[in-house]
């Protein structure tokens, strides 16, 4: 019985990890190819602080931003050419990660973590 | 005649076959080496090398003033930024190759603001930039067709030889839905060489 207990608490503490680690970063699109007004969006939550959008190379025009779960509006909205587009949002608020190609076509993959 | 126009006609379709595998081919090949980089190594990268201001932000608008910062990391980027100070986590931006820091141009742009996405929803929005060491002006072309200057810094990185530039948007232009659609680089002689559109108002 009392080895029992132990493996249930063992699988609950292994569980939580993977669940933490897991919460930690979230690859919402790709690795996919790109459009021009491709986009795509994270799950809702309230620990994702940064968000990057890793590209192939650069000279890929993209957006990366966080839209909040109340207005939707966007935060910290970040535009460029760059081999790695990214920005952070610092907050509690619940929200998820968004990005955009405005270029295309190429290789990506967008990232939110915390 | 029939004949002839036939063969004509598999030759292109055979052609475009042809030109459609190759494309494939291509792809599938950058598909196999695309790697996606774990953006927590990204992060320890930035937190543990040396940043260097290369030029500011002019606090405005009830908003402090931010630093325009450059970073090589131990990971192979060269990475462009606004921060409110070098130690800050919190940055904006995008990194390059450190084997090609402009990514190919004589100009690399960064584009950050919050609210929106339209423009009379923005607010704090700020450009920063860094160009060849040729470029002797800057200019932002705004969504009414005026334009801008903008005060830049030299910088030496290494071996090289750049300018580097931060300019904040009015939120007055914001609110009038009058945005920033590219930044300008021109020579001594006045000669654009450079120039990066922002995506607002195209």
């Amino acid at each position: 019985m009392k080895r029992l207990a132990t493996l249930a608490m063992t699988i609950v503490v292994a569980l939580a990890l993977a669940g933490a680690a897991l919460a930690a970063r979230q690859e919402y699109a790709g690795p996919r190819a790109w459009s021009a007004g491709a986009s795509a969006g994270s799950s809702y939550s309230s620990s994702w602080k940064y968000n990057h959008f890793f590209k192939q190379g650069s000279g890929y025009d993209t957006t990366v931003t966080f839209i909040d779960n109340v207005t939707y509006s966007w935060h910290a909205t970040v535009r460029n050419t760059a081999g790695v587009t990214y920005t952070y949002w610092f907050v509690s608020n619940v929200k998820r990660g968004h990005c955009r190609a405005n270029s295309g076509y190429f290789w990506g993959t967008c990232v939110v973590s915390d | 005649m029939l004949g002839m126009r036939m063969m004509r006609g598999r030759r292109a379709i055979v052609a475009s076959i042809l030109a459609l595998g190759a494309a494939t081919l291509a792809s599938s090949v950058v598909a196999g080496q695309f790697r996606t980089m774990d953006p927590k190594s990204l992060n320890d990268a930035l937190a543990n090398g040396q940043a260097v201001r290369v030029a500011d932000i002019a606090a405005g608008d009830g908003s402090s003033g931010r630093g325009v910062f450059v970073q090589t990391t131990d990971t192979g980027y060269f990475c462009l930024y606004d921060a409110l100070s070098a130690s800050s986590l919190q940055r904006q931006g995008g990194c390059n190759s450190v084997d090609d820091p402009l990514g190919g141009s004589a100009l690399l742009v960064s584009l950050a603001y919050d609210g929106g996405p339209d423009v009379e929803d923005a607010r704090e929005a700020r450009l920063i930039g860094l160009a060849a060491s040729g470029v002797t002006a800057v200019e932002v072309l705004m969504t009414d067709g005026t334009r801008r200057d903008v005060r830049f810094k030299k910088a030496r990185l290494e071996s090289d030889d750049y300018v580097a530039f931060g300019y904040r948007i009015k939120n007055d232009d914001l609110r009038k839905g009058i945005g920033p659609t590219a930044v300008i680089a021109k020579d001594a002689a006045g000669t654009e060489i450079a120039r990066q559109a922002t995506g607002i108002g195209s």
